[in-house]
């Protein structure tokens, strides 16, 4: 008989968590609640004595101070109850940690089976308050109902003396687990077979896949082992191998690019091969602090002499896009393992994320699974809850709005590590595996999670289905194994590992067993989170926090002890070999036996059409607008727009500040409220080294030409980095390309030409940019298919497609920290200049689009001459010549000498006449352009001449003078003051649309 | 006592701050040692060998039930008798941010009446109801037996919780005040209290309160977080008051960011 505990805070504490529903209900529908009192449900399904429950009620779950609880239910006053409780199947961490707290004080173990369940129920309170509002509330913001359940009651359907009863979302799959052949007589066949068992094999890989396995020589060893066609578990393995997410078909893909303004054609055989890894092999060659880049989880930096640190960004777009939280959670804290598992091992320093999110206030036709707002705030949850609970520092990030996202999110997510420079006497990053070495599984269990990504979201789901195909990320089971795997690594205990994600084991133990020559794995051994899966379940299934580690078996004793101190779970499941072979058997029986290098072997490449047509010949021109008389009101309508205004709610939700290695934060300036140009950590605390990160994302420069959205790009990370300090000598630099479908289909696809010729041109600018300002490219990663389908008021649907997006991450190393600079005017009395030539080029900038114009005049990148101005810069800040320097970014000089401002408290003179400029410019395109390559710097008297000559024959000047008053006051061309604004006024407009969200 | 004080740093199980902890006090002049829960609790490690215990941040078995409440139930079922013992002789407890939580779910603090099972005081959800990230003033009462905030008045340091609002009823609070347990509280830029006010009370805590001592001025908990405070370059202003010194040609004296005082403190007592 399961029992159950319900908890709640005393009634004269705040419901902190009640708060913030009522603000959210009022917030997202205008529903008026008057008070909401939270209720934690924890429901044991153990045979436990009432004796027992009770014990673990009084000693574990109520806190005596603040809480009240009881094993009936609570009466608490409400007009309705909303009750959440997860599905099955879907991991629930807090009953994880219940079970853990409840055999530790009574001292039992919990049969296999028994469980510890939680849920929670809200009661609300409110005349007004409608039938339709609870469940709006409930399925609109409490729950999702791709892993919750819920239910509604008002005051006639409750009964108080059962509560909600005993809702025990157990998984009973009531299944034999069984290998299937599939029957390969002919490609349409298999073709058949791949769509019904959704194995979503590439129609041009089939034939490749049947001339293996009709091979002679394959079929008689196959013999052997008692297998004929192949199995779903070899199927599966191929069909994960060969995926875009795990094989990056398209970057190695034939692209046939033209461009119909020149008509010059070519062929490009791989972009990645010409794009990304011809000029980060020739960097490597020159810049000797590049350790290892283009075939581990991570790229590896040198750090010092003594460490080297690790770096790696992707996407968990479409899981997030589905269900917020579980699918950032799941991205923050899988991005997590790419450092542990590269090299031997390294320890996490720091992370970042990047949202792009349609607008917060959409309010349009369109039906987007999940408002931008909710997904939004689940996504930053998500983010926090995976850094936060692993202990790891997010010092920067960026949100971005535009309506192309609504079919679509981008959840980036990156993470930096750091590891000792040599491990038992060897160089930390190479790792290697010996046939007879043991594999290890450690961390997590498997259950059907990812399996099958979301392809499955639209199955039905019965009381007792797992909820499986969607993850939900636990930080606490992954630090646990990251401290262990750590101390493992220093013992010497590691020859290998790597980390478990898309694909799961068919992914890490396939790869890995690339480096040993084969392996024998046996599936009954892997430890299950339920019964009944099928072995080829158990081979793709993406359960998180779960690491492949290969072991020499001598260390075996060592390893496992060190695991069981630490509560992680390891198993052995098996020796990799130097057979040549992926076998795989269960309980004795082969399942799968395949040839190691069957996935490198001649797979036909995927073919791309690129067809290119300059913004002009698309009908682009720039918009014929006159100067703007009220130029103080268009300053501050641009501080307030979403893409320019404050988000210091996210940031501040983020810790920043754990390792105690916090040099540059994410918020600077006299009020702390700020975004820096970049962060600083320090992340090795006995020495004064410190590490710079900085991300861009200019999305909308992709709305004319997505070469010049790169440079952009690039060059605003870059500058970024040497605002605060960077040395631009040592630039790492990590790719994330987020883009729409580039497969031309006349009907689904129809612009697909434009956007792959988009992409091509986006890798020769990387590429450009790369050479130019000499950036390895340490990591990277792709995501294809950034696109939706949104039902619209008809109940049509819309292609939404994303912008072509990139974020681009740049790290560097900096001889000592105390040599970083902030963005904040610090004196009175100081000159301000202006580096950098600002041009005629507001096309895509922040202002067109505030006036609903596009434009074609996107900025340009000199990459030659920005890097020696870049240089040169680096040396005004290791002088010690800069009070302050900020790079001027989105919205232009404007927005930006509006922020040095405000970070500083202080005023500031500009004369506009002054700023180097290409030709005679308007006021309003000085102001506004978003002219690359430029910065915004303070310097005091004193130091004015040095810098004047260490600038001289570059576009830079002195524009004016930090002033006591805090205002900013420009001057306009024609020597006239054109705007005051008050630091009071522009901070009041730039925090204004998110600043009562805390 | 010229022998530096041996110091254990707990670690494991969602424990993330040991390594900036075990870095502060060996900057202060300790031995420091990172040690998992579960190799105290083996007693493969001897809790008599040290003469300071460091109950640290993170997020121990994930905040499921409680901040602190998992970690406190499982150190007083496995090692109860030994931490009270370690109280009696003369040594030094602290708890910072999950640490303090851990401390007041034991009952180590806030110890009146020499009562260290009692949990009598609670830290429970932030009235602005999110985790929240930011720097905080603190002022230091001057009357406290508290060891660790000796010589100090004011400080600032980081605080990063979900779960910080000082919370107990009035009595308890009456008597802590009377006490001079309530060591730390949160203040506005000027060093008066904050008085509730938020942000510089970032949490909601009664009182003000931000740290607080037992009787004895030897267990010491508080949110905030001195180890995050070990070089000059981790305090927000670093980079203005630099600018300050350069113009004015003085150099800062030293790099070690002031939350190093609180451990020097604990590091003297053994010492001086």
């Amino acid at each position: 008989m399961p029992q159950r505990i319900e908890i709640t805070l005393t009634e004269n504490l705040v419901d902190a968590e009640g708060e913030a529903l009522r603000h959210k209900a009022k917030n997202y529908f205008d529903i008026d609640i008057d008070t909401v009192r939270t209720i934690q449900i924890v429901t044991i399904d153990a045979d436990l004595a009432d004796a027992q429950v009770e014990t673990a009620r009084s000693e574990i779950f109520t806190n005596p101070v603040t809480q009240v609880s009881d094993l009936t239910p609570l009466a608490v006053d409400f007009d309705w109850i909303i009750w959440i409780g997860f599905r099955p199947g879907v991991r629930d961490n807090p009953g994880a940690t219940a079970v853990e707290a409840v055999e530790d004080l009574l001292r039992v173990k919990l049969a296999p089976g028994q469980a510890i369940y939680t849920s929670r129920r809200y009661c609300l309170k409110g005349a007004t308050i409608t039938r339709q509002d609870a469940e709006k509330i409930a399925g609109e913001i409490l729950a999702n109902d791709i892993i919750q359940q819920w239910a509604v009651y008002d005051r006639s359907q409750w009964d108080p003396g059962t509560g909600i009863g005993f809702v025990i979302p157990k998984v009973i799959l009531d299944h034999t687990p069984e290998v299937t052949t599939l029957a390969i007589d002919s490609d349409a066949t298999l073709a058949r077979l791949s769509d019904e068992r959704s194995l979503s094999l590439n129609p041009s890989d089939i034939p490749t896949i049947r001339a293996y396995f009709l091979d002679p020589v394959v079929q008689r060893q196959r013999q052997a082992v008692s297998l004929g066609d192949p199995t779903d578990v070899e199927l599966e393995y191929i069909s994960q191998g060969r995926s875009d997410h795990c094989n990056h078909n398209t970057f190695g893909g034939r692209f046939y690019y033209r461009d119909l303004s020149t008509g010059e054609s070519e062929t490009i055989e791989s972009l990645f091969k010409t794009y990304i890894e011809a000029p980060t092999l020739a960097l490597q060659k020159k810049k000797p602090w590049v350790v290892s880049v283009l075939w581990d989880n991570a790229g590896v930096g040198r750090f010092d002499d003594d460490n080297c640190y690790t770096i790696t960004g992707e996407t968990h777009n479409s899981p997030s896009n589905m269900e917020a939280y579980g699918g950032a959670i799941t991205g923050i804290v899988g991005i997590y393992r790419d450092p542990m598992g590269t090299g031997k091992g390294s320890r996490l320093i720091m992370g970042s994320y990047g949202y792009c999110v349609g607008p917060r206030d959409y309010a349009g036709d369109l039906k987007p699974k999940l408002h931008p707002k909710r997904l939004l705030d689940g996504v930053i949850e998500g983010v926090r809850d995976g850094g936060n609970k692993s202990g790891i520092p997010t010092p920067f990030g960026q949100v971005m709005f535009h309506p192309g996202y609504l079919g679509k999110c981008l959840v980036f997510v990156t993470a930096l590590g750091i590891m000792p420079a040599t491990v038992d006497g060897a160089p930390s990053d190479r790792k290697t595996i010996y046939p007879g070495d043991l594999a290890i599984m450690c961390g997590g269990r498997v259950g059907k999670d990812g399996i099958h990504g979301v392809t499955a979201s639209s199955a039905t789901f019965s009381a007792n289905t797992p909820a499986g195909h969607v993850q939900i990320g636990d930080p606490y089971t992954q630090k646990k194994m990251h401290d262990f795997l750590l101390e493992a690594r220093d013992e010497g205990l590691i020859r290998f590992i790597t980390d478990n994600g898309g694909g799961g084991l068919s992914s890490s133990v396939g790869e890995s067993a690339r480096f040993s020559g084969g392996c024998e794995i046996q599936l009954e051994k892997v430890p299950l989170k339920y019964d009944g899966l099928d072995q080829w379940e158990i081979w793709v299934s993406e359960s998180q926090e779960r690491m492949t580690v290969a072991i020499d078996p001598r260390h075996l004793d060592r390893f496992m002890a060190l695991s069981r101190l630490h509560a992680v779970e390891s198993t052995v499941i098996g020796t990799y070999t130097d057979s040549g072979k992926i076998h795989i058997t269960y309980n004795g029986v082969t399942c799968a036996y395949v040839d190691l290098d069957l996935l490198t072997s001649a797979f036909p490449k995927w073919e791309f059409e690129a067809v290119w047509q300059p913004p002009e010949r698309r009908g682009l021109s720039e918009p014929v607008l006159g100067t703007p008389i009220d130029m103080a009101g268009l300053i501050l309508d641009l501080l307030a727009r979403p893409n320019i205004c404050s988000k210091a709610w996210v940031t501040r939700q983020y810790d920043h500040e754990v390792q105690g290695s916090s040099v540059i934060k994410p918020l600077v300036g006299a009020g702390q409220d700020i975004p820096t140009d970049a962060a600083v950590i320090r992340p090795v605390l006995a020495s004064q080294c410190g590490l710079v990160f900085s991300q861009a994302l200019i999305p909308m420069y992709s709305a004319i030409d997505a070469y010049h959205m790169t440079t952009c790009t690039i060059d605003e990370a870059v500058r970024r980095a040497i605002a605060v300090g960077g040395d631009p000598g040592h630039l790492g630099g990590v790719d994330n390309f987020c883009w729409p479908n580039i497969q031309y289909d006349p009907k689904t696809n129809p612009d697909g030409r434009h956007k792959a010729a988009q992409l091509v041109r986006a890798c020769k600018a990387l590429e450009r940019m790369c050479l130019a300002y000499g950036i390895p490219l340490l990591s990277g990663k792709d995501s294809m298919y950034v696109d939706g389908h949104l039902p619209g008021r008809y109940g049509e649907t819309h292609k939404v497609s994303a912008l072509e997006t990139l974020q681009f991450s740049v790290t560097g190393v900096i001889d000592d920290v105390r040599q970083c600079i902030t963005l904040d005017s610090k004196v009175a009395g100081d000159r301000v200049w202006i580096v950098g030539m600002t041009r005629d080029e507001l096309g895509g900038s922040e202002y067109y689009d505030h006036l609903g114009k596009i434009g074609v005049n996107v900025p340009t990148v000199d990459p030659e001459a920005f890097a020696e101005v870049y240089r040169r810069m680096a040396d005004a800040i290791r002088q010690g010549l800069l009070a302050s320097c900020h790079g001027v970014y989105r919205g232009g000089l404007a927005v930006h000498l509006g922020l040095v401002a405000m970070a500083g408290e202080l005023g500031m003179t500009v004369d506009l006449a002054k700023v180097p400029a290409g030709d005679a410019l308007r006021s309003d395109t000085l102001l506004f352009s978003e002219s690359a390559g430029r910065f915004i710097v303070t310097v005091a008297p004193d130091n004015q001449d040095a810098f004047a000559a260490l600038f001289a024959g570059r576009p830079a000047a002195c524009v004016g003078e930090v002033t006591q008053a805090p205002e900013l006051a420009i001057t306009g061309t024609d020597g006239k003051n054109l705007a005051t604004l008050s630091v009071d006024a522009m901070k009041a407009a730039w925090k204004r649309p998110f600043g009562d969200l805390i | 006592m010229s022998v530096k004080p041996n110091v254990l740093v707990l670690t494991g199980f969602g424990l993330n701050c040991d390594h900036e902890t075990a870095y502060a006090f060996e900057l202060a002049g300790a031995v420091a040692n990172r040690v998992h829960i579960n190799t105290l609790i083996g007693g493969d490690v001897r809790l008599d060998d040290f003469q300071i215990l460091v109950f640290g941040g993170g997020f121990s078995w994930g905040d499921d039930h409680g901040a602190g409440v998992i970690q406190a139930l499982r150190l007083k079922t496995n090692l109860g008798d030994r931490l009270l013992a370690f109280v009696a002789a003369d040594k030094l407890v602290m708890g910072i941010c999950n640490g303090f939580q851990t401390l007041v779910n034991l009952g180590l603090l806030p110890g009146i009446d020499g009562d260290y099972t009692c949990r009598s005081v609670a830290l429970t959800n932030n009235d602005c109801g999110n985790f929240r990230d930011q720097w905080v003033h603190l002022a230091v009462n001057p009357d406290s037996p508290c060891i660790f905030t000796r010589g100090i008045e004011t400080l600032d340091l980081p605080v990063r919780h979900g779960e910080g609002k000082f919370y107990a009823d009035d009595k308890t609070i009456q008597t802590l005040s009377a006490g001079n347990q309530i060591a730390l509280r949160y203040a506005l830029p000027d060093g008066r209290v904050a008085d509730g006010t938020f942000p510089h009370n970032p949490n909601g805590s009664l009182m003000d309160i931000a740290g607080i001592c037992d009787p004895s001025g030897r267990v010491f908990g508080l949110m905030p977080h001195p180890e995050a405070y070990n070089h000059v370059t981790n305090h927000p202003a670093w980079t203005r008051r630099l600018e300050m010194d350069k113009r004015r040609g003085t150099v800062p004296p030293t790099t070690v960011g002031e939350g190093i005082r609180v451990f020097e403190n604990a590091v003297a007592y053994f010492s001086g």
